[in-house]
């Protein structure tokens, strides 16, 4: 196969993987102002919500992966309502809490479903395979899948009043919450949603690749390379950086290979940040 | 941000310099390997705590400490096994590269803001962890540097268990007084830097002047870090200076108290020692740090330190806390 | 209460006295420390090593304690999580240390075994190790034994059945880019040298979750095989399956142990797999399974799930043996002394020999006959038993 074509294809998969991981991630940190080291964690109880609700309950495949959205949304709506309200304004606390919930559910997860591997399948298979080229079916499922939540999320935060609450309280949360917005019952909502992105981003990720309780570790690296590369709680920006960082680790993988690629993905970041200091399409900063 | 009083805080500065020197006598009152084992990992968090301490001093979030520990810990390990044994020596060897490395970088680094900053340095991090594999002639690469040789003083090898301790314990004392200079010295600076730096400079001070002084002396102290880290295990590993590691100096410095000097001590302590003890726990260890983590952030602001000087400025706290805590020794015997 | 604080205070003494005094029989209590990774991705092979630690103490429990001397000892077994970093594994030697306990069981990653060995020398400990670093064991450290032998003593026959059954020219060989990668995959290749195969050595940076690029960086060498070596299952199922659906065809191969059963669940199943060969510690047969039913019986839980665990029940059995033959729980040097003269045999595993001398100069690693695991066109072959590596 032809390596530049084979780099082009492997990097729009990862991209759409990357933008998706990172939409759930790009919401929380623009919302809320947390960064959640969480993300990976719900990320792999979407995948564990989904393969039990396959394997033990016998639920067809796209119900379970609505199924891990609801339920990694239950969790985050939980969490937030409970535990971070209660220190929502301390960007370090909310940093601590997140990273504890992260320890607390990757614990749990290796407890009850055991350190290895579990079998978990993608229902399609195959690929178009093409003159010198294949693209794997279930990649171009995750694109779909991808660019419908980005509209959606786009849709919710554009066309309804919650999203305009979220983003008023997103820009100048004093401001907003002068004017009657309420972030104590908005927050839970939009920490939900992002979990639940989290999760259905597991359920649907993690049988093309595997899943396993450390799987999710990976994650929060990438969510949080593309976010801020993206530019802070800019979908667009965010989705931009993931296909861009997926199309850079593709031909830095291809190419270049092991540490090498890892390598030069990490430089051509830091060189881009240094040449843009606020994202390819962020704004303005928060302390962090 | 929490505030002191200046004499609290000249207090706290205090109470954290005579903690450390007291730790002197440790050695010479015990030889528990595990209080060894378990204090010198402390004292290897301290300085490495304090780096986190003073980024948040000017409201920036570091995850660069693993990446100037390693650059410390290896150039310590690199001069030793080219002769350079002398403990002077390589403390202010491993202070000056780190730092001497942070200087450009710092200059590039600190245009950006937030949480750019954070990712610049969790880059940062990453870059250095690559860089330790992709240099194998220099850092020995995935197998590190082992059986470095033992650190001397004045000709004699600090080799015994003993003696290393009382290594770290000088190391943390010389990273203590460091950052309590440094945060003195340029107290109002940072202060304004942290609460808003654009109004700040807009007032004439030269923001980034102060950040990059802090970036480069929070980089040395890392790198203080890396040499203690170093020569407890006579081994420079690059699993030693993992990114992911970064979480955890911060986790101490917030925990403990980002507010005063002896927050981050506190805090690496506390959870250092908890960590230990979580370990016998097999796999449930990092879910029971979790939960610590989560019970100290929700119950205190500002850290253990927070909870404790509430508890101290509270009214009838000596009196009211001597019968509690009498009751609640005998509930747990 | 006052019991308590008493005991509290003279700790370090009675730690000290524990040593000096030799215990009665009544007293007797063998703690055997286990240093394990129990946390992160390679949890699954701390959790093994720890259970084969449980499995041989509750054994000699069983039968009313371990013969020692004119003693009696109840073994128990104190495991402390090593994170699978150099310094974590410092750690854990101290804490055991400081328990009084002086006979390890592990680790199993490179760095901690590099952070372990000067605690070890230090304190006089017997460590016997699973790691399959290059410098495991060596002449500096005569009190640290290996569990079982690395690439070095099985990659070669293992290479020579392959060659048998499939057409093998050339080989690219795949690890994760740190020690427990970089160590095995460079024996791998100089194993597949030696038999006239072209082999090239091709490392990905732990954490990699997608093994697209990796796979197209792969057929690009046009290889005939690839060979896994100690890519973790997990990550050897992604790449498996990624192979596959790139359209390779040719055979791959694990030479790095074994979770072959892992690697077909992410992979897709045996079918996906197709032609496949790999090392299996123990050739699993019914006297190896009734290990698993005597740790359902002794310990009421699930064994542990990876096939090590089966070889490391029989390292732990081994040097129980050793330290009722030492006939001391204390006398570290005692103990080796009895472990290195013990012929190595197992009741489940069989006989095997001591090996070490050629690779590592010492002759501390024990050998026991293992298996080569096979799957010829989606079917899984019986297990070829093969005899103790004689690391030669």
């Amino acid at each position: 196969m032809d390596s530049l074509l084979a780099a082009v294809i492997i990097g729009v998969s990862l991209g759409g993987q990357y933008a998706l991981l990172a939409l759930g991630f790009t919401l929380i940190f623009g919302i809320l102002g947390v960064v959640n080291f969480a993300h990976g964690g719900l990320y792999v109880l979407g995948g564990y919500v989904a393969q039990a609700a396959v394997s033990k309950l016998a639920i067809p495949y796209p119900v379970a992966v609505l199924a891990a959205a609801l339920a990694t949304g239950a969790v985050g709506y939980a969490f937030e309502r409970f535990v971070l309200e209660r220190r929502i304004d301390d960007h370090l606390a909310t940093l601590m809490l997140t990273l504890g919930l992260y320890l607390m559910l990757s614990t749990g997860i290796l407890v009850t479903f055991g350190a290895e591997s579990v079998q978990f399948a993608f229902p399609v298979t195959g690929a178009i395979r093409g003159n010198g080229y294949y693209i794997p079916l279930e990649n171009l499922i995750v694109l779909a899948t991808c660019l419908l939540a980005i509209g959606a999320v786009y849709l919710l935060l554009f066309r309804t009043d919650f999203g305009r609450a979220s983003r008023a309280l997103a820009d100048h949360r004093a401001v907003a919450t002068a004017q009657g917005m309420r972030p104590h019952q908005l927050f839970p909502l939009a920490f939900a949603l992002a979990s639940g992105l989290a999760g259905l981003t597991g359920a649907l990720v993690t049988p093309i690749l595997s899943l396993a309780p450390h799987v999710g570790d990976p994650v929060l690296a990438t969510s949080f390379l593309v976010v801020i590369l993206g530019g802070l709680g800019s979908i667009g920006g965010a989705t931009v950086a993931a296909f861009l960082v997926g199309l850079i680790e593709a031909f830095s993988g291809v190419y270049l290979g092991g540490s090498k690629g890892a390598l030069a993905l990490f430089i051509i970041v830091l060189v881009m940040l240094v040449v843009r200091p606020s994202g390819l399409l962020g704004r303005e900063t928060r302390g962090a | 941000m929490f505030k002191l009083s200046a004499r609290r805080r000249a207090r706290t500065e205090a109470a954290a310099v005579i903690t450390l020197a007291a730790t002197f006598a440790v050695p010479f009152v015990t030889s528990s390997p595990l209080v060894f084992s378990i204090l010198n990992q402390i004292l290897i968090a301290i300085p490495a705590a304090f780096s986190v301490f003073i980024m948040l001093r000017m409201n920036l979030l570091t995850f660069a400490v693993p990446a100037f520990m390693a650059i410390g810990g290896y150039s310590v390990a690199i001069a030793a096994a080219n002769g350079i044994t002398d403990a002077i020596a390589l403390a202010v060897l491993s202070f000056a590269i780190p730092a001497a490395v942070a200087a450009p970088l710092g200059a590039m680094v600190l245009r950006l803001k937030g949480v750019y900053f954070v990712l610049v340095t969790f880059v940062l991090t990453e870059i250095t962890q690559l860089t330790l594999f992709e240099m194998p002639w220099l850092t020995g690469g995935s197998n590190g540097l082992v059986a470095i040789p033992p650190t001397t003083l004045l000709g004699t090898s600090l080799s015994s268990n003993r003696a290393v301790l009382l290594l770290a314990t000088a190391l943390s004392l010389v990273a203590a007084l460091i950052a309590v200079s440094l945060t003195r010295r340029f107290r109002e600076h940072f202060d304004a830097i942290g609460e808003n730096a654009l109004l700040a400079q807009s007032l004439g001070l030269i923001v980034w002047r102060y950040k990059a002084l802090g970036f480069v002396v929070a980089a040395g102290l890392s790198g203080i870090a890396g040499y203690s880290l170093v020569n407890m295990l006579l081994t420079a590993h690059p699993s030693s200076f993992s990114p992911i590691s970064s979480v955890n100096y911060i986790a101490y410095a917030i925990v403990g108290g980002s507010g005063s000097i002896i927050g981050p001590i506190v805090g690496s302590a506390v959870l250092v020692w908890a960590a230990n003890l979580f370990n016998n726990h097999g796999e449930y260890s990092p879910g029971l740090f979790g939960l610590l983590i989560t019970l100290f952030v929700l119950v205190g602001k500002d850290g253990i330190i927070g909870i404790l000087s509430r508890l101290a400025s509270a009214p009838l706290a000596s009196d009211a806390s001597s019968p509690g805590r009498h009751s609640k020794a005998a509930a747990v015997s | 209460m006052r019991f308590r604080k008493a005991k509290l205070f003279h700790l370090p003494l009675a730690i000290l006295a524990a040593t000096i005094i030799p215990a009665k029989a009544a007293e007797c209590e063998l703690k055997l420390g286990v240093v394990a990774v129990l946390s992160g991705p390679a949890a699954q092979w701390g959790i093994a090593l720890r259970g084969s630690a449980e499995l041989a103490a509750a054994e000699a429990n069983a039968e009313g304690g371990l013969k020692v001397g004119a003693d009696n000892c109840r073994i128990s077994v104190v495991t402390v999580d090593s994170k699978y970093t150099a310094e974590g594994a410092a750690a854990a030697a101290n804490n055991l240390v400081s328990q009084g306990i002086k006979i390890i069981l592990g680790p199993i990653g490179s760095p901690e075994l590099t952070g372990l060995k000067p605690i070890a020398v230090r304190n006089e400990l017997l460590v016997v190790a699973s790691s399959y670093a290059k410098n495991a064991i060596g002449p500096q450290w005569p009190l640290v034994f290996h569990g079982g032998p690395g690439p070095s003593g099985w990659a070669d026959p293992i290479i020579k059945v392959a060659k048998q059954k499939f057409t093998i020219r050339s080989v690219v060989v795949v690890a994760p880019n740190d020690q427990g990668g970089t160590d095995i995959a460079s024996v791998v290749v100089d194993a597949y040298s030696k038999n006239g195969i072209k082999a090239r050595e091709e490392y990905y940076q732990r954490g990699t979750t997608n093994f697209a690029p990796l796979v197209t960086r792969i057929l690009n060498a046009q290889p005939d095989a690839v060979d896994l070596a100690s890519s973790p299952a997990g990550d050897a199922g992604i790449i498996v399956k990624q192979l596959r659906q790139a359209g390779f065809t040719g055979p791959i191969g694990r030479l790095g142990g074994p979770g072959t059963d892992e690697i077909a669940r992410v992979a897709g199943g045996y079918d996906v797999l197709k032609n496949f060969y790999w090392y299996e510690p123990v050739l699993i047969d019914d006297k190896v399974r009734k290990i698993a039913d005597d740790y359902r019986r002794l310990l009421n839980a699930s064994p542990p799930e990876n096939n090590l665990f089966f070889q490391w029940v029989a390292v732990a059995r081994i040097l129980t043996k050793a330290i009722a033959r030492a006939g001391t729980i204390e006398d570290t040097k005692k103990i080796a002394d009895a472990l290195r003269a013990l012929p190595v045999e197992d009741e489940a595993l069989g006989k095997g020999l001591w090996i070490g001398q050629e690779f590592f100069g010492i002759n501390q690693e024990l050998s026991f006959p293992f298996g080569i695991g096979l799957i010829l066109d989606g079917k899984v072959q019986a297990l070829q038993r093969h005899d103790a590596a004689t690391g030669k």
